[in-house]
């Protein structure tokens, strides 16, 4: 089986929408498995219309609760955190503050009256379900929670269990944006990342930092242009630039309100099918075309 | 101290916080006095792109990492236990796996031998620009290094360089997402402003943005992008949340063939500066407890 992520580095610039496309256009002729690395704002799963999905609450490292009847306010936990978590909200009373506590334990060794205890936390869920165009693995993570990483690499782990039970051909991961811990947790060993990207000089900068990290990683990358036309001038940079990085520019996506607006409006009617005969649409035909034959997946249509 | 601290933020990545942000920044500057403008999206920074010209003076963030003196370590393997983070392990004699690493300080102060010190390592870095003829505007920029994780030590490293200048208004162009690095832009700011856009996907992450910034306690208002008329959809939202609409861009390919380019809205559409216009007052009047009219 072979997986693919789809970044971007900057956000907005179409990688859901691509992902959903190339899901349906692959579930016509082999099996396909997604996973939403994005677990910070997972969109996929309201694209492509997910039911009866199986979540498990994800536990996080843990928070640290001072016992305000054992604490002899000595303030020591306050002085050994790194994290600026313990608050005072009154003279003489320590409190933590759960969302800067990392659950590193030091208040915990340090405390003379052994009153601080580490409580397990929640801090979000990882899901498995069946959608429009096969299996799909996704997550949330709770509004202010750290580790996202840690739950990208649950929901990718999910993912791949599920394609492995399928027998799919192609594991597909819509990446979260940026560079950081999620997009590294979600690029980990992955055959190719589609850099989707737009004529913006934001798109620009954001996909010369993308590659840089996946090209750290070995991993080859791709490039989609995504809403093409909106830009020339910022067009011809990006082909200049992917020229010069020596990035291969799969296909020129014309900028379509429709194409989106189909797989918005998707997510709320189960009968609708998206218009294919939009430009847009043939433009990310082109994609799955090249892709198939990259990874040389079972298509009879990039045989062709 | 800032005066004023105003993070511009969403769930959902190409809202246009930085289209707002960047804009907001100028208008703050010619009318306001000095505003500092923070780009808190270290791991895809952008703002810098819009003032291309000026002074700019870049410094190295630096986070103190564990490292394990070899000849000192007996191997107990204490530090690896105490480790929360599973960043020790034990091959011969303890190592540290750096990117795990947070830096917490536990295995130093467990280590018995005094073999664990914390070095400082780059992760990213700082930048202060001062845009030319622009008197009252200073841009400082969190970088995240490639391959780095650290993207919240970046981020607090860039507001406190902020925090140095009197400003009437600093400005947080915060990062997507509702994670660690969201939660480093936003926290202690005095006012949250959501760009959201009306979007099956744009709603979705509007509600987690209002969530989290429920979580943080801070006051909130919403400003719609690519509005379309008649669409209902984000004020039925903020209705339910009792968050106030404090402006609405409608969509036009002028906005996004500007901002393609580089270009400042307020500098070449006097509609789009007299949208932005009331926003900071409403901001601070948000914050002053009063009832901001949706």
């Amino acid at each position: 089986m072979k997986s693919v992520a789809i970044a971007s580095g900057k956000g907005g610039t179409g990688k859901t929408t691509l992902t959903a496309v190339l899901a349906w256009m692959a579930s016509r002729e082999l099996e396909v498995t997604l996973a939403d690395a994005d677990v910070e704002a997972s969109n996929l799963p309201l694209a492509l219309q997910v039911h009866s999905p199986t979540c498990t609450a994800f536990q996080g490292g843990g928070k640290a609760r001072i016992s305000e009847a054992d604490c002899s306010s000595c303030g020591l936990c306050q002085e050994v955190c790194r994290f600026e978590a313990v608050l005072t909200p009154r003279p003489g009373v320590f409190r933590v503050d759960s969302l800067s506590c990392e659950g590193c334990g030091h208040c915990v060794r340090i405390c003379p009256a052994g009153a601080i205890e580490m409580l397990p936390t929640c801090i979000g869920e990882a899901c498995q379900g069946q959608c429009r165009t096969g299996p799909i693995a996704f997550g949330q993570l709770g509004p202010g929670q750290d580790l996202s990483g840690r739950l990208v690499t649950e929901v990718r782990r999910l993912g791949l269990e599920a394609a492995q039970e399928k027998g799919s051909d192609l594991l597909l991961i819509d990446g979260p944006p940026g560079t950081g811990c999620p997009l590294i947790a979600a690029l980990a060993s992955t055959d190719l990342v589609l850099a989707v990207t737009e004529p913006t000089l934001s798109g620009v900068h954001d996909l010369d930092r993308l590659a840089q990290v996946a090209t750290r990683f070995r991993i080859p990358v791709r490039v989609v242009l995504n809403k093409a036309d909106l830009a020339p001038e910022g067009a011809r940079r990006l082909r200049e630039t992917c020229q010069v990085q020596g990035l291969p520019v799969w296909a020129e996506i014309p900028y379509d309100p429709v194409f989106a607006g189909t797989l918005q409006a998707m997510s709320t009617d189960p009968q609708l099918q998206p218009r294919t005969d939009s430009a847009a649409w043939i433009a990310a035909g082109e994609v799955w075309k090249a892709l198939a034959r990259e990874l040389d997946l079972p298509s009879p249509l990039a045989a062709r | 101290m800032a005066e004023f601290t105003l993070a511009i933020a969403s769930g959902k990545g190409g809202t246009g916080k930085t289209l707002i942000s960047t804009n907001l920044g100028v208008l703050s500057a010619e009318e306001d006095g000095l505003t500092v403008l923070v780009d808190c999206d270290a791991e895809a920074p952008n703002d810098h792109l819009f003032f291309p010209q000026g002074p700019r003076k870049a410094h190295p963030v630096q986070v103190p990492i564990a490292q394990v003196e070899a000849a000192r370590c007996t191997a107990c393997g204490l530090c690896r236990d105490a480790c929360a983070f599973g960043a020790i392990r034990m091959l011969g004699k303890a190592r540290v796996f750096e990117e795990l690493c947070h830096p917490c300080g536990v295995c130093v102060a467990v280590c018995p031998t005094g073999a664990i010190r914390e070095i400082p390592q780059r992760v990213g870095e700082i930048e202060i620009l001062r845009p030319a003829g622009r008197e009252h505007l200073i841009l400082v920029t969190s970088r995240l290094d490639i391959g780095q994780v650290k993207t919240p030590n970046v981020i607090q490293a860039a507001r406190s360089t902020a925090g140095q200048f009197p400003a009437r208004m600093v400005l947080l162009d915060s990062p997507p997402g509702v994670a660690c690095a969201a939660v480093a832009s936003l926290r202690g700011a005095d006012a949250l402003l959501l760009v959201t856009e009306p979007t099956a996907f744009g709603l979705h992450d509007l509600e987690l943005s209002l969530q989290l910034g429920r979580n943080l306690d801070v006051p909130m208002a919403v400003l719609v992008n690519r509005d379309v008329p008649g669409d209902t959809s984000v004020e039925t939202l903020c209705r339910r949340w009792e968050v106030p609409i404090v402006a609405r861009i409608p969509f036009s390919r002028k906005v996004a063939e500007t901002y393609a380019r580089g270009g400042l809205m307020v500098e070449e559409s006097p509609e789009f500066r007299e949208l932005l216009r009331p926003i900071p007052s409403l901001m601070r009047g948000l914050r002053a407890g009063k009832v901001v009219q949706a």
